[in-house]
């Protein structure tokens, strides 16, 4: 029994000596809000607020200045062009047309216009305006305030991946 | 006795022999030798480190990922700018292009959006804040003793944008609207600060007792403008609108009330120059049933509302609507004072001399039926019923009135006459962004201790964290109070070494230069209040820095002369001046000759050389190829994205149309209208048939029926 106690004690110094060295880490789980670069409000429900990132937020900014005279109901203006158009342009939020649409041929169509991919000539080509990025940007900002919510697929196992999320585990 | 046996029992069990000492003198050495590489395998970083390579493996990418990965302490040292960030050790994949916009990938891993700024030449704590060469999660990251410079909440990090770029960043749009509150709250009046627009300041109350009556100074004093509904919006005069009264809400007693109210009702510096409207106008109008009915149709015809905004009622709703950049007249009825009126309308500049009100060109009979519209109509008969009876002013209450006024800091903002401008009234907040928390005083507040909720709750309620606070009571909404606190932030002071000071961008000089008759014109009708010239100037209306070249100059003086048909579908749009044509063409003659864009001369194409073949295939090209109707309107047809094009061909220089058509950001940057692959054959065709469009006044004003168009002429919003 003695003998016992004695083998451990060492352990148990040492034990003690991280314990004593170990700080305490503690970062409080910041606000959610203050974590999001820009928010929108849902297009059909003004309660929900949905979070962008920086891309999002930029998407969103070329979005209210170029796009959304024709692609939105409601304009900074007021009123929308889009019932002047044949055919409608779909709303920026109309998950259920454009989440279908994969980034590539989105891409392609701000690019190059309607006329390009053989679709209404009234889709004006941006190519030559705004920067590859910029239209990306854009193609994000629409994916996050689908309606229907757009689900991204990734390129790797997400499933996995998705594991990992969980797993993250702070030390 | 327990005491004797415990010693008794370690002598045996430790000292017993020479072996037995060492024997135990060596574990204990080997165990201490062990802590270092022990605590050292267990360093946040190491942990970090571990979990990433675990994430790559099971990417599709993870190959590529891992080939990039370096073990250890990773840092990014940029001598020049005398940063050292360690974050790469944690935050390893902040460069990789493969991971950008991954949702599934958690945090530390994620890569960094893409920035104007590539994080390796810039390291990150520049702008995200933070101790760049801390190793530890917590040193890193948030407020310790040792740091104060906790990271900067990602929703205001555009504050760090501001810090070094003094004039405006296109990406940074929150960080731009607090600049502009901040100029337009004329915060600068009792603070310092920097990379600010010019104040807008008060208006000047030297001869404010002609104006309004003491009970109406009591009633604003008490309750400015603005008042916050249950939401905690901002609405005007219980009307819910976007736009923020500039006068803050002072906490103010009763007696107090009474004495500033006694004290700005005696200020009559300067005797208001009575305009009489002749006698004629008055008999034979004053009693006629339809003087304020033609007065609020002429009302609508000057175009009142495109600066100052009106609360109208319709369908069960009352909203706010007209421009922004002139005082709400809702209930101006019940504020100001009859003769005071007539005289301001008649000339602004009169009872104050940097109004920026036009001095419209009345007749009587015109100035007679507006006025007495603005004071039968504009009327709130409640307006006035909760304040108390004052009677006159007594001596005393003028006095302690004058105290209040250079207490409060009036004179921060409003000009009085035989009072001195109260200079640096409140702090110096040209470095408030980079202070640390042990500068703040959070009195009893219960905020959290940190930089940005110190200014939050400063913003939101300034006797908050100093009960005896003197700054007044602002009415923000959520975002308002927001932007504000990220301008706030970007006041960061000057840099700390040379090496910073070279990545400061200056902003750019506005200014606009006038001289001559155009001057006195330009002055009269302040046309700067709406329009921008150069940089310099209001918002409101369309840029006119190139002007000549892009409208003849025919156009701009019919257009002078009467306005009101060229955008039948703007509900805002430039007033009617009445001017003369002595004034309208010299407008017109100077913007034509001085204000063009360098490269597009007016005269440079000549229309003459337009052949019908051309214009039929412009026409086609217009119609089928490129369908510009989805945002132009011709007719009764079209879409309101850009201008009406009714009247193109008297209206464009062919010269302007042209270099439009090659590529309108070179002309207005920002413009909505995409630069398109025109080859140089159809620009010339589309000219050809633009020119071709003339309308006659009478059919445009009936052309279209849209409600409203998106924006002033080809410039976007």
């Amino acid at each position: 029994m003695n003998n016992r106690i004695s083998r451990a004690a060492p352990l148990l110094l040492t034990l003690l000596a991280f314990c004593g060295c170990k700080k305490s880490a503690g970062i409080d789980k910041s606000d959610a809000d203050a974590a999001a670069y820009d928010t929108e409000a849902d297009w059909n429900d003004g309660q929900k607020i949905i979070r962008l990132g920086y891309q999002e937020a930029q998407g969103k900014r070329i979005f209210y200045q170029y796009c959304v005279w024709c692609h939105a109901d409601a304009t900074p203006a007021g009123p929308s062009n889009r019932s002047n158009l044949t055919p409608v342009p779909p709303l920026l939020n109309d998950g259920e047309k454009l989440n279908g649409e994969s980034n590539e041929f989105l891409v392609s169509i701000v690019t190059l216009g309607g006329s390009g991919l053989n679709r209404s000539p009234m889709m004006p080509p941006y190519g030559k305006t705004l920067t590859p990025e910029q239209i990306k940007a854009v193609i994000a900002f629409a994916r996050s305030v689908a309606q229907p919510p757009y689900l991204k697929k990734e390129t790797s196992s997400s499933q996995s991946a998705a594991k990992m999320k969980e797993g993250i585990t702070r030390p | 006795m327990s005491e004797r046996r415990t010693t008794e029992w370690l002598r045996r069990a430790f000292l017993a022999s020479p072996a037995h000492r060492f024997a135990w003198a060596s574990l204990l050495l080997l165990a201490t030798l062990a802590i270092a590489p022990t605590k050292d395998f267990f360093k946040e970083w190491k942990h970090y480190q571990r979990q990433y390579l675990k994430v790559v493996s099971s990417r599709l990418d993870g190959p590529a990922l891992r080939r990039h990965f370096a073990g250890g302490i990773q840092q990014i040292w940029l001598p020049e700018l005398g940063v050292v960030d360690r974050c790469t050790t944690c935050h390893l994949a902040v460069t990789e292009k493969s991971l950008q916009g991954a949702i599934i990938v958690p945090e530390p891993f994620q890569a960094h959006p893409p920035v104007g700024h590539n994080v390796k030449d810039w390291g990150c704590a520049v702008c995200h804040r933070g101790q760049g060469a801390a190793t530890e999660v917590a040193e890193a990251h948030i407020a310790t003793r040792a740091w104060e410079r906790p990271l900067i909440p990602v929703k205001f990090i555009q504050a760090s944008c501001g810090s070094c770029h003094q004039g405006e960043v296109a990406e940074a749009p929150r960080l731009a609207r607090g600049r502009e509150l901040l100029a337009r709250l004329n915060c600068q009046g009792c603070h310092k600060l920097s990379n600010l627009d010019t104040p807008s300041l008060g208006p000047d109350l030297s001869s404010v007792g002609y104006k309004v009556s003491r009970a109406w100074i009591y009633k604003w004093l008490k309750e400015p403008r603005t008042v916050l509904d249950k939401d905690g919006n901002t609405s005007v005069n219980g009307y819910e609108s976007g736009d923020e009264s500039r006068m803050p809400q002072y906490r103010l007693n009763d007696t107090e009330l009474r004495a500033l109210s006694a004290y700005l009702s005696v200020q009559k510096a300067k005797p208001i120059e009575t305009y009489k409207i002749s006698v004629g106008v008055v008999t034979a109008w004053s009693k006629n049933p339809e003087l304020v009915s033609q007065g609020e149709e002429r009302f609508r015809q000057l175009m009142c509302t495109t600066c100052h905004p009106v609360a109208v009622t319709r369908a069960g709703e009352t909203k706010l609507i007209g421009g922004n950049v002139a005082p709400e007249l809702t209930k101006v009825g019940s504020k100001v004072n009859e003769e005071w009126l007539v005289s301001w309308l008649h000339n602004p500049q009169a009872y104050s001399a940097h109004a920026e009100m036009p001095r419209y060109g009345w007749t009587d009979e015109e100035l007679y039926k507006v006025s007495q519209y603005v004071l039968n109509k504009l009327t709130d008969t409640d307006l006035l019923s909760t304040v108390p009876q004052l009677g006159d002013p007594t001596d005393e209450e003028i006095k302690n009135g004058k105290r209040i006024f250079l207490e409060k800091g009036c004179a921060t903002c409003h000009s009085l006459q035989g009072v001195a401008p109260q200079k640096d009234f409140g702090p110096d907040l040209t470095a408030m962004g980079a202070k640390s928390t042990t500068e703040l005083d959070f009195g009893k507040s219960e905020a959290p201790h940190n930089l940005v909720s110190y200014i939050e709750e400063k913003l939101r309620d300034p006797a908050s964290v100093n009960p005896s606070a003197r700054m007044p009571q602002y009415a923000w909404n959520q975002a308002d109070l927001d932007a504000v606190t990220t301008a706030l932030l970007s006041q960061t002071g000057q840099p700390a070494t040379s090496a910073l000071q070279h990545l400061v961008v200056p902003r750019k000089p506005a200014s606009f230069q006038t001289v001559g008759a155009f001057a006195t014109v330009y002055e009269r009708y302040k046309c700067y209040a709406c329009h921008r010239f150069n940089g310099y100037g209001g918002t409101l209306a369309p840029d006119l820095s190139y002007e000549g070249s892009l409208a003849q100059k025919k156009w701009i003086f019919d257009f002078l002369k009467n306005p009101q048909t060229v955008r039948p579908a703007l509900i805002l749009r430039m007033p009617q001046f009445n001017m003369t044509d002595k004034e309208a063409s010299v407008l017109a003659e100077y913007l034509s000759l001085a204000v063009q864009k360098p490269g597009v001369d007016p005269e440079s194409v000549d229309a003459k050389q337009f052949t019908p073949a051309m214009v039929a295939a412009g026409r086609e090209l217009y119609r089928t190829k490129y369908q510009c109707q989805s945002c132009h309107t011709i007719g009764n047809s079209g879409g309101y994205v850009g201008p009406n094009l009714n009247d193109a061909g008297n209206w464009l220089t062919p010269a302007w149309t042209e270099a439009w058509l090659r590529d309108p950001q070179a002309l207005q940057p920002g413009t909505i209208e995409p630069r398109r692959d025109f080859s140089e054959e159809e620009i010339h065709d589309l000219t050809a048939y633009l020119t071709t469009l003339r309308a006659g006044i009478k059919s445009e004003a009936g052309g279209s029926s849209v409600p409203k168009s998106s924006s002033g002429r080809g410039t976007g919003r």
